[in-house]
């Protein structure tokens, strides 16, 4: 891990995260925060987006597709963000946009991105989600060729970029949904809903992260009146991801006793 | 007294600016509706088929309403392949008078007094 920590680490700002990516993200590189509804992808953006801009000197942009800019200034406002004033300061610019036209004004020579990261020095983008890039596309390959485009039309701007995506399923694993965009992106983190002890927890693992090792454990995170928190990871449990986990006992028992069962 | 004689007092008192921006540019409430939703959203850009969405408007009115707004220099347009999208003007003058409408017509009486005349207008 010693040589990685060389290269250009971009922070999230998110406490505890940027351990577990061993510094932060890798600059200009392009993240997928994928998660069901309310588990935190959004703030989980506007989180690096304010941090790029107030400790890092990083103007940023947010290109949403569905939320409306005042709703950002309303949910930022709760952590103590202001990003009217940074839009008044030109730090920052929230867009609202459709995937088709965003997706033209990246492509597009001097197009609207091209000009505001110029004008601005943007270096950090959230795009917020990816998933309305979805109906533009007839095909499966139609789309990953897309989203792959257009996360390079963003990297040749040099921008760090925080993609949101959302998951259907609530808890344990997802079907029907296109596994093609993991791979064309630098980053996969993963937000997830946890049973346990009839309370619903939050957990965060990091599936991949190109041209950098991390830690692989599942943590738990929370959101506070300050923003996202990742914490501790998961002791003692098995099965997080499937969104009911068990403890490890139990389920050594459990497989203890099938295998005397199936042993008769 | 008869109509002219009321409208005629209805916007004695109103700023003269205000009144020609009203007159000209906020003269239809689904043009009204498209300049309070761009002051909120300042930055957004897009089709008149997603700006519809947004507001919750049909797209044939919104897009009607859209092409007047730019024609009045309140909107940009800008042409991306085959698709046309609007945003807000950058001229500052512009927006500025843009910010003035909304904030005073969070004002009941400048309110009341502005439908009274969009009403008129669409007659």
């Amino acid at each position: 891990m010693g040589k990685e920590t060389e290269l250009e680490r971009v922070k999230t700002g998110i406490p505890g995260l940027d351990d577990i990516l061993c510094g932060g993200l890798l600059r200009q590189t392009a993240v997928l925060v994928e998660g069901a509804p309310g588990t935190g992808k959004t703030t989980f953006g506007m989180q690096f987006i304010h941090h790029g801009i107030v400790a890092c000197n990083e103007p940023g942009i947010i290109l949403t597709f569905e939320q409306f800019p005042s709703q950002y200034y309303r949910d930022a406002a709760n952590f103590g963000w202001d990003f009217r004033r940074l839009e008044e300061e030109g730090k920052l610019r929230i867009i609202m946009t459709s995937p088709e036209v965003s997706r033209a004004l990246v492509e597009e020579t001097g197009g609207q991105i091209e000009r505001l990261t110029r004008q601005m020095g943007a270096r950090r983008i959230l795009v917020d989600s990816l998933s309305h890039f979805e109906r533009l596309a007839d095909s499966p390959v139609q789309f990953r060729q897309m989203i792959y485009g257009f996360i390079n039309g963003l990297k040749r701007e040099g921008l760090t970029a925080v993609l949101t995506r959302e998951s259907y399923a609530l808890l344990g694993e997802i079907e029907g949904q296109d596994e093609s965009i993991p791979f064309v992106v630098d980053n996969y983190i993963l937000l997830r809903y946890v049973e346990m002890d009839s309370t619903l927890h939050k957990a965060l693992l990091v599936l991949k992260m190109r041209g950098s090792d991390h830690d692989k454990s599942i943590r738990r995170f929370t959101i506070t009146s300050k923003g996202m928190e990742v914490l501790s990871r998961f002791e003692g449990q098995e099965g997080i991801l499937s969104g009911s986990p068990r403890r490890m006992a139990e389920s050594f028992i459990e497989a203890f006793v099938r295998r005397q069962g199936e042993g008769r | 007294m008869d109509q002219e004689d009321l409208v005629g007092r209805l916007m004695a008192d109103m700023d003269a600016d205000l009144l020609h921006f009203l007159q000209t540019k906020a003269n239809s409430f689904v043009k009204w509706d498209l300049l309070r939703f761009f002051h909120e959203n300042p930055h957004t850009t897009d089709t008149a088929a997603n700006i519809a969405r947004y507001a919750g408007r049909a797209v044939e009115t919104t897009e009607a309403g859209l092409i007047d707004l730019a024609r009045e220099g309140v909107l940009s347009t800008t042409r991306l392949g085959e698709m046309t999208v609007y945003s807000l003007s950058n001229n500052p003058e512009i927006r500025n008078l843009l910010q003035r409408f909304v904030k005073a017509s969070d004002d009941r009486d400048f309110r009341v007094k502005a439908v009274f005349h969009v009403i008129r207008s669409m007659r």
